[in-house]
């Protein structure tokens, strides 16, 4: 009777273990990573630092593009807040790629791999610890764009949508910049992953919309993917008698192209690592 | 006996000076023959304002009907300034950074101790990253003609414009090359990369001014970029005249003295201090 407890026990036990051990060493991840942040802030600014130049620069620059018939907005700063925050999330998930390119050449990587420790934890911790940086830049990205003249149309839901789909963002620019650190696993793929992102982001909706677009970028922002995501973060910023104001319609797109890329990036992530380990 | 042997002050100051613009020509050679010999550091000073151009006019094609923008062919005929003036920003770094490496691997401390006249060194790698600003500027005119970037003075106003883009160059160059004298770091110059990048977004590099308002409109009057950037532009766009040429030609040429006579301080000090 016993016996049979126990036999039926096992399992359940080891899936728990696991569980907790995967959620333990995620949490470490998380907690060294937020120390990081606090003790190289010099890392840590630019990431700040360039998603506030990007909205200053670009609102000031091309404020005169909301005169254009059919803009969606009236405030230049609300069409360009969500673009630097998207800007800014996604090399801070990139910056991920970075920060494993460092752990795996100065052997750190070597030592977690070593450690009876999940290896879905070393992809997990370090995309949560990203959450919480996006969370503190999207917050100051929110006070400086008020400041400047950002006001929201669809109230709470505005800030929602926008830190969604820079967590979005974060997660796919993390999973695509652990990949590439994780297949070329020095310096080399810095640069493969900035400009991806670099060109994915501009590709798109990221500084007109698509009625104001002419020729080619028009037809590659239709199918780029990041145009939904900027639907999203921008649904509660344009002009509540604008189409692309928040509706559901204006939003799942967006939390689709989220799902399915940060999926594909994190799969291709964790299939990386699996390769080093093998 | 003595007074036979002696050479007499006036051959000695002419062969120092021959001796000096030789220096010069094997240091400037031996600079822009590394920018051709390292690809990978140049050609995104090339491939990114270009990329920048071909976005900018599918985005803001529209934008050319709005009031206060100049009267133009096409967006790209007016982003083309902006394009020459981005390229030649960023490459000029390239070959700053490269003066400050020659500091950090004591190749700049060999040539201290060989017979070079000291101005060589600075005069020679500025001479490199002058004609590498002739030469992008160049490309830029020749990949964006084709696409509606008019240059509306024709030849001449193309080649008053490489002029421009080579003295923005030596402009550029030669404050980034204080900055190396001045530090001694590579990492150092390329960290002044995003003031430039901030210097280029508040200026009319990609808008004119006049659409701008408020303290943004301010900013981009004060900012040396815009006036670099207007003279250039105003070749592309208003036709060969003196005064567009002159504005293409002496405002770079002006700010290109001072940083020279900036980074020859920076030189002296840095010999000094050795």
């Amino acid at each position: 009777m016993n016996t049979n407890a126990t036999a039926t026990r096992a399992p359940m036990l080891t899936a728990f273990d696991l569980r907790s051990t995967t959620g333990r060493s995620s949490w470490q991840l998380v907690k060294r990573g937020l120390i990081n942040t606090r003790r190289l802030p010099s890392a840590f600014f630019p990431a700040l630092a360039m998603p506030i130049f990007n909205m200053i620069s670009f609102s000031g620059t091309f404020f005169a593009l909301t005169k254009l018939p059919g803009f969606p907005t009236d405030r230049s700063v609300n069409w360009f807040m969500p673009l630097g925050l998207a800007m800014g999330s996604a090399f801070s998930g990139v910056g991920l790629g970075f920060s494993l390119i460092r752990d795996l050449e100065n052997g750190f990587f070597d030592r977690l791999r070593m450690s009876p420790t999940s290896r879905i934890s070393l992809i997990v911790g370090p995309v949560l610890a990203t959450w919480i940086r996006v969370t503190l830049i999207a917050v100051m990205v929110f006070v400086a764009g008020t400041l400047l003249g950002a006001r929201p149309t669809a109230g709470v839901m505005s800030y929602i949508c926008s830190w969604v789909a820079a967590i979005g963002i974060s997660t796919i620019g993390a999973g695509w910049g652990l990949a590439l650190a994780f297949r070329f696993q020095d310096m080399r793929g810095a640069a493969v992953m900035q400009l991806s992102i670099f060109l994915a982001m501009f590709l798109s909706t990221a500084q007109v919309p698509l009625n104001v677009m002419t020729g080619w970028l028009h037809t590659a922002a239709r199918i780029n993917p990041v145009t939904n995501i900027f639907r999203l973060a921008r649904a509660g910023w344009v002009n509540a008698d604008d189409p692309g104001h928040l509706s559901w319609q204006n939003a799942y797109g967006g939390l689709i192209a989220i799902f399915v890329l940060s999926a594909l990036t994190l799969v291709f992530a964790l299939r990386s690592l699996q390769k080093i380990d093998n | 006996m003595t007074d036979v042997v002696a050479t007499p002050p006036t051959l000695i100051a002419e062969h120092s000076i021959a001796a000096a613009f030789r220096q010069t020509i094997a240091l400037a050679k031996r600079s822009t023959l590394e920018l051709f010999r390292q690809p990978a550091l140049v050609v995104p000073s090339i491939i990114f304002p270009l990329f920048f151009a071909f976005l900018g006019n599918s985005s803001f094609g529209r934008t050319t009907s709005l009031p206060g923008f100049p009267k133009v062919n096409s967006y790209l005929q007016f982003q083309l300034a902006g394009t020459i003036t981005q390229g030649v920003l960023f490459g000029s770094v390239t070959g700053a950074a490269a003066l400050a490496t020659d500091i950090e691997n004591g190749f700049f401390y060999r040539l201290l101790a060989a017979p070079t006249a000291r101005t060589s060194i600075l005069f020679g790698r500025l001479a490199g990253s002058t004609l590498f600003g002739a030469l992008e500027t160049a490309v830029f005119v020749l990949v964006l003609l084709p696409f509606g970037a008019d240059v509306s003075a024709g030849l001449p106003g193309i080649i008053a414009m490489i002029l421009s883009g080579a003295l923005i160059a030596l402009a550029v160059g030669a404050l980034m090359s204080s900055v190396a004298l001045k530090t001694g770091s590579a990492e150092a110059v390329q960290g002044t990369f995003p003031l430039l990048f901030i210097l280029l977004f508040f200026s009319s590099a990609f808008f004119p001014r006049e659409t701008m308002s408020g303290s943004y409109k301010t900013i981009a009057g004060i900012n040396p970029i815009s006036h670099l950037v207007e003279g250039l532009r105003a070749l592309s766009l208003e036709g060969f005249s003196i005064s567009a040429t002159a504005r293409a030609i002496l405002v770079p040429l002006a700010i290109a003295v001072a940083a020279l006579l900036v980074a020859n301080r920076q030189l002296q000090m840095r010999l000094r201090a050795n």
